[in-house]
């Protein structure tokens, strides 16, 4: 029966027509010709569970996925916050429900019993509760009696306690124990179809026959073996947040809110003397959708009024995107990334300029990448388009402001000649002799082809048409040749230019090359490469 | 009587207008550049006016090299106490005109250590960044600049520059990439072309050498002045006397007293 299309998830009322997933379409249809069927979409499920996680990050920071169909909340010192394990689950499910999921949620101790009870822990007829979670239970059409070890409520929410976890797994079938169809079926051929059947068995036989990986599913969901959750989303190092009752909506109230949470932030971070250099507000819509908005600082920030003005910028930014719609309940604002930010002496009289440069990088950048706002920093090259490279101000800015506070924090005078005047220091480019600067100060990204006529060969030109312009050469001074570096010139190619400096009779100067050598076969294409000032 | 009263009310409205004006930040003389040659500080009223906006464009599109070695020449000279200027330009122009060139900016003397580059999208967004910039206090200069006529820079928008400006204490200089005929409330509005060097004793290219059309200028005369760049004293000198200057005294277009007094003063 390859090749034909089976059923993956079935619903409620399918269930109970005793429909389960594997079963051939055709012999559904068969039963029942009148069901309905939608084309299964696994990536569609993949992005909604994704989306599911998010939205429970309001709950606990470490959120993993368990696809196709379940999440791991590691909620450890949380559940107080929402009025205890049973309360907080209820939450769960009641705010899932109203979004149109079925959900079913467990607490215990270890994650595979959690796990387990989630999915088999169901004292009622299969069918009762179709949840996203559950249907990787009912493939096995068979539930465990009904297990009066762990409060129940509604059938959706199981509490297992502390001593409880190993009588309320034992009943449980050993799909529940997160092994593959094979080892079960294999068991089940040496008549193990429980847990009881299994949990104190000797484990060297056990696991030289079903392999290491049924061993330690055991030992995990007894908590012999620690299982830790991978969290989806990393784990913040400063967090602060506010719930509403009654959601907000407008802008002023968000930012307002990401204001006061960035004071309770900053003085998170002033206790541990750190300062974000990443910061992300979260904020939580009534109807599930989570927007996640990040800001880069260029320098440790700690000031709430500059973090505030950085998500200014980013909602401007984001635009149409932003949707409140029916408003907020959970505004979160997280550091993510953070560096030590020892305060500095600042002058009296004099505003810090550094500082306020740093916080306008961080707002142009807030507003139009921090990528876009460069620092050019010269490469050691001869190949002009590479000399120069352009790098975030936010990365260098840094990096030069703490030169300058460990510069300042030496004994050792620097020279005077430093100090006096810092811009007499002599550059590669800027030691020249010639009266005129040796360098265009505007350079093409693509060097435009021109028209131009020499006087011999491997002269200057005497006229050159650039952009449907002719211009009469005045003064000329090259060639100045610059070649490709030999050891990455390995196929031979030499790109060879010979570069010129050229005024026109009207004062305009460019940067023209002559590409390649002349020779008799074609005659060498110019370009002009830039204009100078 | 009459005349009386009515001065009484201008007086008091021009009082009232000055508070309004001066309430917004900065004075207007919280300082000038000097450029530092007489006849043009002369013509400025002591200097390019620091906290307030100016607008730049090339004669001709080929001379937008010109322009903007001028505009970043200006820069260099209020980012002379070590502080950073902020050039913002949209994509489209950095790729119609030519993104700046590090290398050639440490020639001009401007060094690229001192400077940040922004790329923005959209013309708009140049204005928007040059308003952010000219009300910061950490950048001593910006250099704005619009692709084409930079017809986003209306009355309006210069206006806002302007009272940025004034509110930053900062130098504003938007370059056009044509001269715009459009109303503007910048402070000094110029024309730039390169004019012909003077050529060292070898033959070689001379010091760059500006022809400056100062055509609007809300504190003094009108003028053009040739003037050259010394990129290893980072001074602008007064050009050595040549065609161009004769032809800025045949034109008429420069004050003819002035430009007497300017020559005698430069000899």
């Amino acid at each position: 029966m390859k090749g034909a299309l089976r059923l993956s998830a079935v619903n409620d009322a399918a269930a109970q027509l005793g429909l389960v997933p594997g079963l051939a379409l055709a012999d559904a249809r068969a039963r029942y010709p009148r069901i309905a069927v939608a084309d299964a979409d696994p990536a569609v499920d993949a992005r909604t569970l994704a989306a599911i996680a998010d939205w429970c990050d309001r709950y606990t920071p470490l959120v993993g996925l368990d696809p196709p169909d379940g999440l791991l909340l590691d909620i450890t010192g949380c559940a107080h916050l929402f009025g205890g394990e049973e309360a907080m689950c209820r939450d769960v499910v009641e705010r899932l429900a109203r979004h149109g999921f079925h959900a079913r949620a467990a607490v215990a101790d270890t994650v595979g019993c959690a796990w387990a009870v989630a999915r088999y822990g169901d004292p009622v007829i299969p069918g009762k509760a179709a949840s996203p979670e559950s249907i990787t239970a009912m493939e096995h059409g068979f539930r465990a009696p009904a297990i009066g070890r762990y409060r129940n409520d509604g059938e959706r929410i199981f509490i297992v306690s502390s001593n409880d976890t190993r009588e309320v797994l034992i009943p449980l079938p050993l799909a529940a124990l997160r092994i593959d169809a094979d080892t079960i079926a294999a068991l089940a051929q040496v008549g193990l179809k429980r847990i009881a059947d299994v949990i104190d068995r000797p484990r060297a036989p056990l696991a030289a026959r079903f392999g290491e990986a049924f061993v330690r599913r055991i030992d995990q969901a007894i908590g012999r073996e620690d299982e830790p959750i991978a969290p989806r989303l990393p784990v913040p190092p400063y967090v602060t947040e506010r719930r509403f009752a009654e959601p907000i909506a407008r802008e002023e109230d968000v930012l307002g809110t990401i204001e006061h949470l960035a004071r309770e932030l900053a003085g998170l971070l002033e206790r541990r003397g750190d300062g974000a250099r990443i910061i992300e507000v979260a904020l939580f819509r009534t109807d599930g959708k989570v927007h996640r908005i990040a800001a880069g600082a260029g320098a440790p920030l700690r000031d709430p009024a500059r973090m505030r003005a950085l998500f200014v910028e980013r909602l401007a930014a984001i635009g149409d995107e932003y949707d409140p719609g029916f408003g907020y309940d959970v505004v979160r604002l997280a550091a993510f990334a953070t560096e030590r930010a020892d305060p500095t002496q600042t002058g009296l009289a004099a505003s810090d300029h550094a500082a306020e440069l740093a916080h306008l990088i961080d707002r142009l950048g807030a507003r139009f990448g921090l990528r876009r706002v460069t620092r050019l920093i010269p490469r050691d090259t001869h190949i002009p388009e590479f000399a120069v490279t352009a790098v975030a101000a936010a990365s260098s800015a840094y990096a030069t402001s703490a030169l300058e506070t460990r510069g300042a924090k030496s004994h050792r005078p620097l020279p005077r000649l430093r100090l006096s005047n810092p811009e007499q220091i002599p550059s590669a480019h800027t030691e020249q002799d010639s009266l005129a600067p040796t360098r265009p100060v505007r350079l093409f990204e693509q060097p435009e082809r021109i028209e131009a006529i020499a006087e011999v060969p491997d002269g200057p030109p005497v006229q050159f048409t650039w952009r449907r312009v002719r211009h009469a050469v005045a003064h000329a001074e090259g060639p100045e040749r610059i070649a490709m570096e030999w050891w990455r010139d390995e196929h031979g190619r030499r790109l060879t230019r010979d570069y010129f400096r050229v005024e026109s009779r009207e004062g305009l100067r460019v940067w023209l090359y002559r590409e390649g050598f002349f020779n008799d076969r074609a005659p060498p294409h110019w370009f002009l490469h830039g204009v100078f000032a | 009587m009459v005349s009386a009263t009515a001065d009484a009310t201008l007086r008091h409205l021009r009082n009232s207008l000055a508070t309004i004006e001066k309430s917004t930040g900065f004075p207007d003389d919280a300082g000038v550049l000097a450029i530092g040659l007489r006849p043009l500080d002369a013509a400025l009223g002591g200097g390019l006016a620091r906290a307030a906006l100016h607008e730049l464009a090339p004669a001709a599109p080929a001379q937008i090299g010109a322009a903007s070695g001028f505009a970043l020449a200006l820069a260099a000279l209020a980012t002379a106490g070590g502080r950073t200027a902020l050039f913002v330009q949209t994509d489209f122009s950095a790729m119609e005109a030519g993104a700046l060139y590090g290398p050639g900016l440490d020639c001009l003397g401007l060094p690229m250590k001192r400077l940040i580059v922004l790329r923005v999208p959209r013309p708009v967004d140049v204005l928007w960044a040059c308003e952010e910039a000219l009300k910061s206090r950490g950048v001593a200069a910006v250099v704005a600049e619009l692709p084409q006529t930079g017809a986003a820079a209306d009355l309006t928008a210069t206006r806002r520059l302007t009272l940025a400006a004034r509110t930053g204490g900062n130098l504003g200089l938007l370059l056009r990439q044509h001269p715009s005929p459009v109303a503007t409330a910048a402070s000094t509005r110029w024309e730039i072309s390169a004019s012909p060097s003077v050529p060292d004793r070898y033959g070689g290219l001379g010091r760059t050498t500006f022809d400056l059309s100062l055509n609007r200028n809300r504190r003094g005369r009108c003028g053009r002045f040739i003037v050259c760049w010394d990129h290893h004293a980072r001074v602008f000198l007064p050009a050595a006397l040549s065609l161009g200057m004769a032809a800025a005294s045949c034109n008429g277009s420069a004050d003819p007293q002035l430009l007497a007094r300017a020559v005698t003063g430069w000899r």
